[in-house]
């Protein structure tokens, strides 16, 4: 029923035909980063166009009638969900390619590898995101993962960064390892390895029945690594320390993003009659992430350290809405979005503070940096003030949505937890925007120029105006989600 | 409705922190008269809702917009005669703030324009009746204030920013749980999410669950109004903070907890209100009798009116939970006496630390002889406070201390001591700072108050003064609004208001 309708990947072929491009030219004609601007320029513009086709077709869809429209052999679908990650992908990928050019200048001739690889990995977590193939959703998660191992050492220059690189690579791959190991699993049991493989089930397995729960836990630990929640997230904090400054917020967000869609498809469609297995047991990982997140990020004294552990308990704020199930999934993508341009972010300030190609940004290095640079300290403070859920940011909207739906599911000690701790959290935020504000710069950070080139400085402005914005008419994000969603 | 009063209102301080910032950072003397020309703005705008406001029960100037339709949510503003008040008082106290804040030197731009960010907000909080609404202004104005006090106080600010934040932003969370819990609720029963503060007031609710509603919104109230034992950061922020910090926090801030008290602990869970007002009067006379005790033996002027917010404030929760119109309409006629005069005091205890550097009580003697219209207005402000006849701050409690005797005859007994303590902590300052002989060479030549510090003074002078002799011209406007709440206790609940009548004998 399903045929080649190139469409439904059209953004994705768009970014790999641009690496391709980029190899070639980089190879043979060693053009300065300056000229290779426009290239890159030309094919995000091109990439944006594909998604924008993209969204009209589903427009199509939606208006006959369907949810979504399958292609390629049922290996991907073309609905809301597929849509509005993309969107999110190409919205950091865009803010991370303008961060990161002091780094793409620093590192020369390596700067169009850097390039390929952050086009390539958004190219798998789009893939990931729009897969209803499990084997499709396994390409996808390794075309993004092998892309960030890879990226997460393209600047290195001290032991920190060989040892991020290294252990991202070690703990993803074995990652990798139990979520293909899922699948295998899913196909013993049910015959099929399709998203809804289970959906005509009828309750006769070849094997034992608990082969499938067992192929549940594993798809889902596999995917809960790769987004950094408790007890699977050892390795962030040392990789989000210790990789290159300029594309670490980017392999962040883009694992994030790509991590949860698939795991809201995993548990909402193919396992969605074992919601009672999975429900109490994704609410208490969301507790562990959440606390342990919040106790660890309060003592750190790296502000990189301090967003890997806070990035941690955001995983479990998001969770909270997985555990809600299908209701929670508008608010899910609506925290996905504002969250991950909020990391981005953070990010790119950090590698503007400390160096682009810098391992670590220890918290003295803002001391009064509102006097040195105050668009920056502003566009930070917004930053931080958005991730701890302050209200007038999107961040605010983004908690009320999953606790809103979290309490309807009767997860009420769930939300009481994570209220909690985003109490607790307020402190470690808090303490980034004293040190910009309240403190005076020490005699080491006092004379460092901290300013942002003209894209970083558009792409921090814009992401301080979407922040407040959806903070105060959050409608135009939301309604958005919920016409291509429902 | 057909002019957006109320919105304007919120938006004109947004548009003037604007402009302030988007002047020349090297013009430093322009910062000041521009933010307190445009301060002025929103006085006029109070001045048309006053005109315009009518007395009756029910909410005026209201406007309604959806902002999130699926969740309930909507833009949905309006006063009544509980609110009407407390927005007064914010446009009044905001230029005076700003006309006391000269010595300002570092960064006074900022400074400028997150004082109007937090009138924005402040005005916010008192006219939204959309429960979302009403959070996202609560917790919005903590980031003004956190700036305010971190980077314009004194020695030991950031500590009290910190603790000023953390404090307000856990009863906040705890009532966000409230919140959603509401809403839920309203989903339930009706199939239609709706975070409307006039809609949840149809909704009816457990026992039960008013009990644990009641305790999560009265927690988060506590601590802003602060009741004991929830006070302990009052003394931190308001010793650390800069002047026009301190005076908007004691002002304005503290009244947040008493009108969140009114508007949603009152009317929304009623059969917990009344369960639960022993409780609440018990937490408010200990904190009338602790805050004043701790005001006595304070060294430090700043720290001392601290400390009288605490017994202040504890005469205003019992007013609230008397369930009388007295106590009602004195409670909120107190919320604004205690902005005026506290927030005199502090501006007078800011000028002398600007004069003197000091704010010990220990340093100072005999200053009324160099700065004798100081010493008067001071005096003036502590008579007021303390409840002289004549003046504002009896009206309050007077009506307070009747009000409760009706329902809460044993707790308004103990509430008297605070008045005589309140006497013997001011009056004894006064005598520390003011009287005697300026034996110290310093005190001897100290400037008194110039042309511009006078002026600010005068409408507060005259406002105490108008509202000693004239209350009538705010119950008025407060009684429908009040008397509507008790109409609200009576038909939901056994709870009958007692008719006591002032020299008839009862049995």
């Amino acid at each position: 029923m399903s045929d080649l309708i190139w469409s439904a990947i059209a953004p994705e072929l768009v970014l790999v035909i641009l690496s391709g491009l980029i190899l070639v030219v980089s190879v043979w004609k060693k053009p300065p980063l300056k000229s290779m601007a426009v290239l890159v320029g030309a094919g995000l513009v091109a990439t944006w166009a594909a998604w924008g086709l993209q969204l009209s077709r589903l427009q199509d869809i939606v208006d006959a009638g369907s949810f979504g429209a399958l292609a390629f052999n049922d290996m991907v679908i073309t609905d809301g969900t597929a849509v509005i990650a993309r969107l999110i992908l190409m919205v950091i990928l865009t803010l991370a390619v303008a961060l990161a050019w002091p780094m793409l200048d620093e590192i020369g001739q390596r700067s169009a590898e850097a390039l390929v690889l952050m086009f390539l990995a958004t190219a798998g977590f789009m893939l990931l995101a729009a897969a209803t193939n499990l084997v499709m959703a396994f390409i996808g998660l390794e075309v993004g993962s092998i892309s960030l191992y890879v990226l997460a050492a393209v600047a290195r220059k001290s032991r920190l960064a060989d040892e991020a690189a290294m252990k991202y690579f070690l703990l993803g791959s074995f990652a990798s390892a139990v979520f293909i190991y899922g699948v295998a699993l899913l196909y013993a049991g049910s015959g099929s390895v399709s998203i809804d493989a289970l959906r005509s089930f009828s309750g006769r397995v070849i094997v034992s029945p608990g082969v499938l729960y067992v192929s549940m836990a594993m798809l889902v630990v596999g995917v809960l690594f790769k987004v950094t929640a408790a007890p699977f997230h050892a390795w962030a904090p040392d990789v989000y320390q210790g990789s290159a400054a300029g594309v670490v917020g980017f392999m962040a967000a883009a694992a994030k993003v790509g991590g949860f869609v698939a795991l809201v498809r995993i548990v909402g469609i193919t396992y969605v009659r074992f919601a009672d297995d999975w429900r109490p047991a994704l609410a208490a990982i969301a507790a562990l992430s959440i606390v342990l997140g919040t106790l660890l990020a309060l003592s750190q004294t790296d502000f990189r350290r301090m967003l890997a552990y806070s990035g941690i308990a955001h995983a479990g704020f998001i969770l909270v809405g997985v555990a809600a199930g299908r209701s929670a999934n508008e608010a899910i993508l609506f925290y996905l979005a504002v969250y991950t341009v909020q990391l981005v972010t953070a990010f790119g300030i950090a590698a503007i503070v400390s160096g682009p190609t810098s391992s670590g940004s220890p918290f003295s290095a803002y001391k009064g940096l509102a006097s040195r640079s105050p668009f920056l300290a502003a566009g930070l403070a917004t930053t931080m003030l958005g991730m701890s859920g302050m209200p007038i940011t999107s961040g605010f909207i983004g908690k009320l949505g999953v606790f809103r739906a979290a309490w309807e599911k009767g997860l009420e000690w769930l939300v009481v937890v994570a209220l909690v701790a985003s109490v607790a959290a307020f402190f470690f935020y808090l303490r980034v925007i004293v040190d910009m504000y309240m403190r005076d710069p020490d005699e080491e950070t006092a004379d460092v120029a901290a300013e942002p080139q003209v894209a970083g400085r558009v792409a921090i402005a814009v992401a301080v105006v979407v922040t407040v914005l959806f903070g105060l008419y959050p409608s135009p994000l939301l309604d958005l989600i919920r016409n291509v969603v429902s | 409705m057909d002019f957006p009063m109320l919105s304007l209102l919120i938006l004109v301080p947004v548009i003037a922190a604007a402009a302030v910032m988007l002047l020349p950072k090297e013009r430093t003397e322009l910062h000041l008269p521009v933010a307190l020309v445009l301060s002025l703005l929103p006085v006029g705008l109070g001045g048309v809702l006053f005109a315009r406001f009518e007395s009756v029960v029910g909410f005026q100037f209201v406007e309604q917009a959806p902002l999130i339709e699926r969740w309930g949510i909507s833009w949905h503003v309006g006063i009544d005669g509980v609110a009407l008040p407390l927005i007064l008082l914010t446009t009044i106290l905001i230029p005076i703030s700003i006309a006391a804040s000269t010595s300002i030197a570092k960064n006074a731009q900022l400074f400028l324009a997150m004082v109007l960010m937090l009138e924005a907000g402040l005005i916010g909080v008192f006219s939204a009746l959309d429960l979302i609404v009403f959070f996202v202004f609560f917790e919005a104005i903590l980031i003004p204030m956190y700036f305010i006090i971190g980077i314009w106080g004194s020695e030991n600010r950031i500590y009290a920013a910190i603790k000023f934040f953390l404090y307000t932003a856990f009863g906040s969370a705890l009532m966000l749980v409230g919140i959603i819990a509401l809403s839920v609720m309203q989903q339930n029963k009706t199939g239609v999410s709706s975070f409307d503060y006039t809609v949840l007031l149809g909704l009816e609710i457990s026992p039960a669950a008013q009990a644990w509603l009641f305790a999560v919104f009265g927690i988060a109230f506590a601590i802003k109004v602060p009741m004991f034992p929830f006070h302990t950061w009052l003394p931190d922020a308001h010793v650390q903070a800069p002047t026009a910090g301190s005076v908007l926090l004691a002002g304005v801030m503290l009244k947040l907890g008493t009108y969140g008290f009114l508007r949603f602990n009152l009317p929304l869970f009623p059969d917990a209100a009344v369960r639960f007002a022993p409780v609440v009067a018990t937490l408010a006379v200990i904190g009338i009798v602790y805050g004043a005790a701790v005001a006595i033996v304070q060294t430090d002027l700043k720290k001392l009116v601290a400390y009288s917010s605490v017994s202040h404030l504890g005469f205003i929760m019992l007013g609230i939970v008397a369930f009388t119109q007295n106590g009602l309409d004195g409670g909120v006629i107190q919320m604004v006496n205690h902005g005026l005069t506290t927030g005199a005091l502090f501006l007078l205890v800011g000028m002398l630390y600007e004069r003197r550097h000091t704010k010990l009580i220990a340093d100072f003697g005999g200053l009324q002889k160099a700065m004798p219209i100081f010493a008067g207005v001071f005096l003036f402000s502590t008579f007021a406070s303390i409840g002289l006849p004549g003046l504002n701050g009896f009206v309050g409690e007077f009506l307070v201390l009747i009000g409760s005797y009706a329902t809460l005859p044993g707790f308004a007994i103990v509430a008297t001591a605070g008045v005589v303590l309140a006497a013997v902590y001011l009056l004894w300052a006064y005598e520390r700072v003011f009287t005697g002989v300026a034996d110290k060479p310093e005190n001897q030549d100290v400037p008194d108050l110039n042309l511009r510090e006078t002026l600010i003074f005068v409408p507060i002078i005259a406002l105490i003064l108008l509202l000693g002799l004239y209350p009538k011209v705010l119950l008025n406007r407060i009684e429908p609004s009040t008397a509507g709440i008790i109409d609200r206790i009576e038909a939901t609940t056994d709870y009958v208001e007692p008719t006591f009548v002032i020299g008839e004998p009862s049995e």
